[in-house]
């Protein structure tokens, strides 16, 4: 396949992103939730 | 809501009338602006052919600063809280100030187009005096009710001003591409023809039309606190 | 339970922190914002995915006309469909917050992670757009209305997430940002047409090589695989996003009061212990 590394970078660039994105809401939510009472976290 | 405007609009220009800042500071900032394209730009050919750009791009950073000085004025001496004490309709606040802004807009665009046709070898053509004179005022009212309206949305505390050209200049793109293609209509640049400088005025309209409705609409709920 | 007087709210209030010290959410499965909803969702998006990487990449065929670069529109179409989502979602959210009958800072937390998640994916799509036009028109931006349109609402949506972290109270915080993106959808239309209308009278911009692509029926599926799979992951975002922010919210309001109840918690017990302990040694300390 030509351009192959073309293309597979927008893929890795979308996967790298994306996951990023979902790590560092993931860790903030953990982090915030350490000061946080339950009831202040109405959908658990 | 229009007494209140015209109260406003006279307090501005007022203020503007025995400060100068426009006059002494703004204009001398423009022209500035203006040789250093020529700079950048180099060759006397493309100057030329670029010149309603130009003038344009050197009115969009001006306007940056004669927005931040509009709302500049307001926070001194506690003048924007003795305004909300006083229950001021908004949008009356909001076309005042835009008006005033237009006003010196316009005073700015008109001195700068001497210089332009000196520096840049521009040639204005009387047959298009109409379009051009057209495609000023109306440029300029969408400028000013844009600007007024971004200026009070990042108007005063720190850390808010440096906001204003982020938020602002994409903002006035469409009347970027809108008065300078007129403006080469007028000029007959690059063998533009009048006729084609109308349709751009259009654009120029719609645009002024939709953010004078929009901005009075929102001016309020953006400067409550 | 008893009535205290709140020294720093000046509010005489049932203190129920006052009895206890705070208690943080134990360990979960799902982290702080996770529900078993959202773990569903989880899996399905990365489920979804992998199915896409496969299709796109090595099941679904190269185009007639267009070879390989095909592939990309699969990621380029599926960001942008979000992107565009994500932004409309902003701007509903944004009018229901601002509309007296239906306002919420829940309207204002959601318009701010759909526009966070619609600027990730903006910019997945200019840069796999860009890329794909080095492949098929052999250059990397061309300035046609679309394309610009784009350039333009992605630095429009930072300046709204600028907007978002000027401070203030969380009400100026949702009728700020709600004011610029409802102007930024009133300013959408007006860039496109006047970008169309510059394009169009001077044909500068003609772009070598055709845009049209012949889709059969495996590349189609593909195509519909990438909608599915970006709108699952968007989705699952913006939830997570969203309590984030709901929790960031509720620490800025609260999180003084907890502090201090943690703080009178301790000094509590430390007199209880210094007091058993005198009575332990026998008199004063």
């Amino acid at each position: 396949m030509e351009d192959i590394g073309f293309i597979l970078s927008t893929y890795i660039a979308t996967f790298v992103g994306s996951v990023a994105l979902a790590w560092y809401y993931l860790r903030r939510g953990k982090r915030l939730a350490e000061q946080l009472p339950p009831e202040d976290m109405p959908w658990i | 809501m229009f007494r209140v405007a015209r109260y406003i609009a006279a307090k501005d220009l007022r203020i503007e009338l025995r400060s100068r800042v426009v006059v002494n500071q703004v204009l001398p900032f423009a022209a500035i602006v203006m040789v250093m394209f020529a700079f950048a730009l180099n060759t006397d050919a493309i100057v030329s052919r670029v010149a309603p750009g130009l003038i344009w791009l050197a009115t969009m950073f001006s306007l940056l600063i004669l927005v931040q000085r509009s709302f500049a004025i307001e926070s001194a001496d506690g003048a924007t809280d003795a305004l909300k004490a006083a229950g001021v309709d908004p949008a009356g606040i909001f076309l005042g100030k835009a008006f005033a802004l237009a006003v010196q807009l316009l005073v700015l665009e008109i001195l700068l187009l001497m210089p332009a046709i000196v520096l840049y070898r521009a040639r204005v053509q009387w047959d298009s005096v109409v379009l051009l004179v057209t495609t000023f005022l109306a440029a300029t009212c969408g400028l000013a009710l844009v600007g007024t309206l971004y200026g009070g949305l990042a108007a005063g505390v720190r850390g808010r001003e440096t906001l204003l050209p982020l938020l602002l200049l994409p903002v006035v793109a469409p009347v970027l591409i809108g008065a300078t293609r007129a403006t080469e209509a007028a000029f007959h640049t690059g063998g533009a023809v009048v006729a084609d400088g109308w349709s751009w005025l259009g654009l120029l309209a719609v645009f002024a039309a939709l953010f004078g409705v929009g901005g009075t609409l929102a001016f309020g709920p953006l400067i409550e606190d | 339970m008893a009535v205290t007087q709140n020294r720093i709210t000046n509010t005489t209030a049932t203190d129920p922190l006052a009895e206890r010290s705070v208690e943080p959410a134990k360990r979960r499965r799902g982290g702080a914002t996770g529900t078993r909803f959202t773990f569903v969702l989880g899996a399905a998006t990365i489920a979804s995915m992998a199915l896409l990487v496969l299709f796109g990449l090595f099941l679904s065929p190269a185009d007639i006309t267009q070879g390989e670069s095909v592939r990309i529109l699969y990621i380029h179409v599926g960001t942008v469909w979000v992107a565009y989502v994500a932004f409309g979602v902003t701007a509903i959210a944004s009018a229901l917050f601002l509309w007296k009958r239906t306002t919420s800072l829940t309207w204002d937390r959601i318009a701010g992670a759909s526009a966070e998640v619609g600027v990730l994916f903006m910019a997945l799509t200019l840069f796999a757009g860009s890329i794909w036009g080095r492949l098929s028109w052999g250059q990397f931006w061309v300035w046609d209305a679309r394309v610009t349109t784009t350039a333009f609402l992605f630095i429009t949506y930072v300046g709204y997430l600028a907007v978002r972290g000027l401070g203030g109270s969380h009400q100026q915080r949702g009728r700020r940002s709600a004011v610029v993106a409802l102007l930024a959808v009133l300013e959408i239309p007006l860039v496109h047409f006047s970008v169309k209308l510059w394009r169009g009278l001077h044909q500068e911009a003609s772009v070598a090589g055709t845009t049209k692509v012949q889709l059969e029926n495996l590349m189609l599926f593909s195509l519909f695989l990438a909608l599915i799979a970006f709108t699952l992951l968007y989705v699952w975002l913006v939830m997570h996003r969203q309590r984030v922010l709901a929790m960031q919210d509720a620490l800025d309001d609260k999180g003084l009061d907890y502090a201090l109840a943690a703080r009178r918690a301790e000094s509590s017990t430390a007199a209880t212990t210094s007091a058993t302990t005198t009575a332990a040694t026998g008199g004063t300390v």
